[in-house]
């Protein structure tokens, strides 16, 4: 059986023309790849969704249990017994607006982090853009911040009914509650592209990460309003962007919060240059790090 | 027209410097390994691999290729890098259209989904939209013979049914390049057979061209256009299937014989009452020889001493082919031996019995002391050789798929009625 090319009918399929090389395609490149293989990203959130809750009995009830019961806990220990004031609104609504963008970013990025390496099986065994996994890995984190928000809108409901005060209304500047949501979003992607890839090479990272958290979050005026910390060195907590997006959601949605101008820039910048990095570490490192998982 | 243009692909791997292997290090030096600096072994000791290096061949369209090579060569090294799993270290590939990959079975698939969910996942890991897989779906069942299993988890398929899904899967995502590692081994005879024949037929039809890494010399050279042989990470031979493999086959003989004496396999060669010595192979004019023609009888040598008196010995050997039992032979009866003397047991393999391909021996010898106490002694792959046939009658019967025995038959064609059509 020899070959004939030219006889042989055309292919039934786009002949794309493809190249494999040793240096990395260009991020255009691959954002095109990203959107031809749309599909796999349903399936990757919810793979990661479903690992949540993989084999336990009392199912879904354990993700709403997961948000609240910490969220709670500390609301009732912060605020109650050791009486932090959060200048304005009740402390638990204040607590938990404050946790919503952080639980977004904290519990997203460990799932993030661990995405590539979660997949091992199939990444060393069929070619798709990886860079899917850390973006749908945020599935979890998106779906605990919908349960707190759902949370806080009873809250806000009962405080209504109590004191018979709209903590929450609807007006323009809940959009940018929704520009910190998106904020979060890019940042923790942005933090677990490098991450993710670091995890692959050194699974000490996800411990790392693990115990750094709460240090981070302490440094995030979530327990305590933004005012505690003196005037002059205000602008310096704009270093650490979670903290500038945790303010700009509580503006947003309580009206209480404060938009330092040149702490935002500084955030902003930082975010920015988290995301191009992280992009390019991504793009550079991805493979030679995938065959070390 | 070419549509796969490999140009010196090479990949390196960096690995951390083994330590010392279990149990020769000191207590010292395992405390010291213990305690070492984190990273530093990483950083300083890494060692280069070069599972690929300056691999350069083009495929025509509408080739099967075959690629062969011993385990660890760097085949499947090759297809991932083809398959863009892993980057190359240096080197170009060129290709045309989409490329789907069968490398390991149940790769890309979900062991609690049901086989209708995998063929979407899979449909969406080769960029194939979940409409496009919807209107697939029944051609590629029908293909894969499961119409009644559609709803069930593919953990409780078997294997094989597996291994239909995801061949059937794969063809079905119009793939311009097919890469298939090794995995049609897993499959039932028959789906074997229509998986390589729709291969074939897709090769033909469509110009779709196959990657086909594979141990089975007789699949390879029976549905390959063309053969390569990757040895050490290198592209060692290349060209007709019949040639390559043929040599292919030589060297694997070659090697697995050289150097190993039946005596260092670590089997129970040796035991209480006796020891095998050696096991040969003899023409019928007790020459040693390492592959018989096929029109010959030969002989299997078995020589074995014993140690002690009352003692009763029975010689027996296995014959395999590619991992089958053919046949195991053993003496009819026990015969008396006497003690500290060597024996040699022959046993005549007749003429037009084996097929030409290889074949491996593993022999036992039965000690019996006092007619009580039975001692086996057992060689495993004592000896594995190939068969060759005349070429004349190769070319007289064409290119066939053997079996794992070939003997001469006797065949009649007799002419019984007239039939009187209407």
């Amino acid at each position: 059986m020899s070959s004939a090319p030219d006889s042989t009918p055309a292919l039934n399929v786009s002949g794309d023309l493809w190249m494999i090389e040793p240096q990395q395609h260009g991020v255009l490149d691959r954002v095109r790849e990203l959107w031809r293989y749309r599909y796999l990203w349903w399936y990757f959130a919810a793979e990661a969704l479903k690992a949540m809750y993989r084999r336990t009995k009392l199912g879904w009830i354990w993700l709403v249990i997961r948000v609240t019961a910490p969220v709670g806990v500390s609301a009732l220990f912060f605020g109650g017994v050791l009486g932090v004031s959060s200048n304005g609104p009740p402390y638990f609504l204040f607590f938990s607006c404050g946790m919503t963008t952080w639980i977004l970013f904290e519990r997203s990025l460990l799932v993030v982090t661990r995405s590539l390496e979660r997949n091992r099986k199939l990444v060393t065994k069929v070619y798709f853009p990886r860079l899917i996994l850390p973006l749908s890995a945020v599935a979890p984190g998106l779906l605990y911040l919908t349960i707190l928000l759902v949370v806080i809108c009873f809250t806000v409901i009962y405080y209504r009914r109590l004191e018979g005060v709209w903590y929450i209304t609807l007006r323009p500047q809940l959009l940018l509650a929704f520009l910190a949501i998106l904020l979060t979003l890019i940042f923790t992607v942005s933090v677990g592209l490098w991450t993710s890839v670091m995890q692959a090479r050194y699974p000490d990272v996800r411990q790392g990460i693990r115990y750094f958290m709460p240090f981070w979050m302490y440094v995030t005026p979530i327990i305590y309003p933004l005012t505690i910390i003196p005037e002059q060195w205000r602008w310096l907590i704009g270093l650490n962007p979670m903290a500038s997006i945790v303010e700009m959601f509580k503006w947003g949605t309580l009206g209480y919060g404060q938009l330092h101008p040149t702490s935002m820039t500084i955030s902003f910048v930082m975010i920015g240059l988290t995301m191009v990095s992280g992009i390019w570490f991504f793009n550079s490192q991805e493979s030679t790090s995938i065959d070390k998982l | 027209m070419h549509s796969l243009v490999v140009e010196g692909i090479s990949k390196r791997y960096l690995v951390p410097r083994p330590h010392k292997s279990e149990g020769t290090e000191t207590r010292l030096e395992r405390l010291r390994s213990m305690f070492s600096i984190p990273l530093a072994r990483d950083l300083l000791g890494a060692q280069e691999i070069w599972a690929l290096r300056d691999v350069s061949f083009e495929v025509e369209r509408g080739t099967v290729l075959g690629v062969i090579g011993g385990n660890g060569a760097g085949k499947t090294t090759l297809l991932k890098v083809i398959s863009k799993v892993i980057a190359p270290t240096s080197g170009r590939i060129r290709g045309y259209g989409r490329v789907v990959s069968l490398l390991e079975l149940g790769a890309g698939f979900d062991d609690e989904a049901t086989a209708r969910e995998n063929v979407y996942m899979n449909a969406a890991i080769n960029g194939v939209p979940r409409a496009v897989a919807a209107e697939r779906l029944n051609s590629i069942i029908d293909f894969a013979d499961m119409q009644n299993f559609v709803d069930t988890p593919v953990m409780y398929f078997s294997s094989g049914m597996y291994l239909r899904l995801a061949f059937s899967v794969a063809i079905n995502m119009q793939p311009s390049i097919l890469l298939a590692d090794e995995i049609l081994a897993v499959g039932d005879l028959e789906f074997q057979e229509r998986c390589l024949q729709k291969v074939r037929d897709l090769a033909r039809e469509t110009g779709l061209t196959v990657l086909f890494v594979s141990h089975d010399m007789e699949a390879v050279s029976r549905i390959c256009n063309r053969v390569i042989w990757i040895k050490d990470g290198q592209l060692h031979r290349s060209g007709e299937p019949e040639d390559v493999v043929t040599e292919y086959q030589n060297a694997a003989w070659e090697m697995l014989t050289a150097g190993e004496k039946p005596e260092n396999k670590g089997s129970a060669h040796a035991g209480r009452y006796g020891e095998i010595v050696d096991v040969k192979l003899l023409s019928a004019d007790g020459r040693e020889i390492g592959s018989p023609p096929k029109w010959e009888d030969v002989y299997v040598r078995i020589r074995f001493r014993t140690y002690r008196a009352k003692t009763q010995a029975r010689c027996a050997f296995d014959l395999f082919c590619k991992g089958v039992l053919v046949l195991r032979s053993s003496q009819p009866d026990l015969m008396w031996v006497g003690p500290d003397t060597i024996y040699e047991a022959l046993v005549k393999i007749p003429a037009s019995l084996l097929s030409e391909t290889n074949y491996t021996i593993n022999v036992g010898v039965t000690l019996i002391r006092a007619e009580r106490e039975e001692h086996s002694l057992v060689v495993n792959r004592a000896l594995t050789f190939m068969v060759y046939g005349a070429e004349a009658k190769e070319t007289a019967t064409g290119k066939h798929r053997m079996g794992v025995i070939d003997p001469t038959l006797e065949w009649s064609l007799e002419r019984k009625a007239d039939v009187v059509r209407a």
